[in-house]
């Protein structure tokens, strides 16, 4: 690894810009809705909530996969200026990325009030599940995996996970007991898509897609739209949340090296996402330990248990034991994590909705909300094997 | 496919490329890749080298990502290496796939012996799916594609001699 690029005292944007509002739409498997629509639809939710109009906003991060692009959604929300724009790559893994550089545009004083959104029918129109073609590859690395059938990310991720039950003895029935908490998350959402509760058997009778992931390890694949309003502190005071103050405390992001093609990584076995929480504990001062709750970017189940070690929750190797029967990570537990239901069991928007559960959280509003303890503050993360990023987000 | 078929189509091995999937184009391809399907052309593995390092690097990239010489060699290999890690596709995520019945099939990484970390896409053929493991000793063979004769595929099989 490289050494600390930020000294331990430096953190420019450390509480200094606050989340004020979220939003998102409905989330289905058709929704027949216009994704211009979806994010207009969103954004007015998260902007409702915050209690400010969609012309206060000045300020957009938006995923460079998203088809919204700055100025259709400035002409459909009737911004007045927009004075900080930027894009995202890498979608869900990197999507709390969105939420440290609106962070950091607000606390440079670039904008007032910025959103983050990701809209998009992923299930009614491309699926990022499905290989497209026939084509030809002009080169790249996809020319040096799709020939082989190596063409959905199941495929490149399922890699990793084989890896990691060979280095550390995980099973399948592991990654069972994430699918069944999340999945029990999801029972208790009404905005969740799926919403029946899963046994560990039924895990394990679930059909195996891209062995050694079963269909009970995959995320859903759904269309819907989420947004984060954000702005300082100060202005923070004056609206609809003003008795709970939502802090970003820390971000960072890391990649780790040779990432193109995913696969072609010297170590299946350890999540890149060491780098990003080597940066994000060193800049925030704080550990794994400081942390009230977990919500990590769940494309696949076995991801929870990668992302727990590679952000010290546990030492690695451990993630196994610690997930067993599902009670330290359930809502009530020793670390609740995706009290939402995540992208498992509650809907698919990118890695957005993790940090608005999130804010959930820390307000007390969960339909998950741990009942023994106050939540002060929560990791948003992704242990993703391609460009991760993470959040602190604390109360105020 | 009936459901007992399915089970039982699930110990089949994988007896050749996959078929109606995308493919490089050979006529299109950025300078620094075509050694490797040239290579293939030739029945042999050949690897992108750094010419001043001499570290191998895979996929194929202009410029030495460790010394960043843009001098590069493509020597033979032995075509020897060992899984590092491998998935089973059971469920097909391209239409040709489901409709010509190629399921399952294997996608394995394989760590080839020329140098540590040097990893390439590949499958293994003529073994049973579920006898693929991680560390299994195998050895490269050639073959064209249906689609494109002119794409030549290495592939992997069992190794003779471990
Ligand atoms: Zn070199």
């Amino acid at each position: 690894m490289t050494e600390t690029i930020t000294p331990a005292d430096h953190n420019a944007i450390r509480d200094r810009a606050a989340i004020v509002g979220i939003g998102e739409t409905e989330f289905s498997w058709d929704s027949g809705k216009s994704e211009l629509q979806l994010a207009s639809e969103a954004i007015k939710n998260a902007c409702d909530d915050a209690g400010i109009s969609p012309h206060d906003i000045d300020g957009m991060v938006r995923y460079d996969s998203d088809n919204n692009t700055e100025t259709m959604l400035v002409q459909a929300l009737g911004i007045k200026t927009l004075r900080h724009w930027e894009s995202i790559a890498f979608g869900g893994g990197a999507g709390n990325a969105t939420v440290g550089h609106a962070a950091a545009a607000i606390a440079a004083g670039y904008c007032n009030y910025a959103v983050c959104f990701r809209a998009g029918n992923l299930r009614s129109n491309v699926r990022l599940g499905q290989a497209r073609g026939p084509e030809r590859i002009p080169g790249g690395s996809r020319s040096f995996l799709v020939p082989w059938g190596a063409m959905a990310p199941a495929h490149n991720f399922g890699m990793f996970v084989r890896r990691y039950m060979h280095q550390y003895g995980a099973t399948s029935r592991d990654f069972g007991w994430v699918a069944v908490t999340l999945r029990h998350h999801a029972s208790r959402n009404p905005r969740a898509l799926r919403r029946k509760p899963i046994t560990i058997e039924d895990h394990q009778r679930s059909r195996m897609v891209a062995d050694p992931l079963r269909l009970l390890d995959f995320c859903q694949e759904n269309d819907g739209a989420a947004a984060i309003v954000m702005t300082t502190p100060e202005r923070a005071r004056d609206l609809r949340h003003s008795k709970t103050l939502v802090l970003v405390e820390a971000a960072a992001q890391g990649s780790g090296p040779s990432i193109d093609g995913v696969v072609f990584r010297p170590d299946l076995a350890v999540a890149e996402s060491a780098h990003t929480a080597r940066d994000l504990w060193s800049r925030a001062r704080l550990t794994a330990k400081d942390m009230d709750a977990f919500m990590f970017y769940d494309h696949f189940t076995p991801f929870c248990l990668l992302g727990l070690e590679a952000y010290g929750f546990v030492p690695f190797g451990e993630a196994r034991d610690f997930v067993q029967g599902g009670d330290n990570i359930r809502f009530d537990g020793i670390l609740p994590t995706n009290t939402h239901g995540g992208n498992h069991s509650e809907a698919y928007i990118h890695g957005l909705t993790h940090p608005q559960e999130a804010v959930r959280l820390i307000r007390g509003t969960s339909t998950a909300q741990p009942p023994k303890k106050q939540i002060n503050r929560v990791l948003s993360c992704s242990s993703t094997a391609q460009l991760s990023a993470a959040v602190i987000i604390r109360r105020g | 496919m009936a459901r007992k078929q399915q089970e039982e189509a699930e110990f089949e091995a994988m007896t050749r490329p996959l078929e109606g999937i995308p493919l490089p184009d050979l006529e299109n391809l950025p300078d620094y890749e075509r050694g490797f399907w040239e290579g293939t052309r030739s029945h042999e593995l050949r690897i992108q080298r750094c010419s001043d390092c001499k570290k191998y690097r895979h996929p194929p990239s202009p410029m030495c990502p460790h010394c960043h010489s843009m001098n590069y060699e493509w020597p033979g290999t032995n075509g020897q290496g060992q899984v590092y890690s491998l998935v089973v596709v059971h469920h097909p995520v391209h239409r040709a796939i489901g409709e010509k019945e190629q399921v399952p099939y294997n996608i394995c990484l394989i760590e080839l012996e020329e140098q540590e970390g040097l990893r390439i896409i590949s499958n293994v053929l003529d073994v049973p799916q579920d006898e693929i493991s991680i560390g299994m000793p195998v050895e490269v063979t050639f073959m064209p594609t249906v689609d494109d004769p002119n794409v030549v595929l290495p592939m992997f099989v069992r190794a003779r001699s471990d």
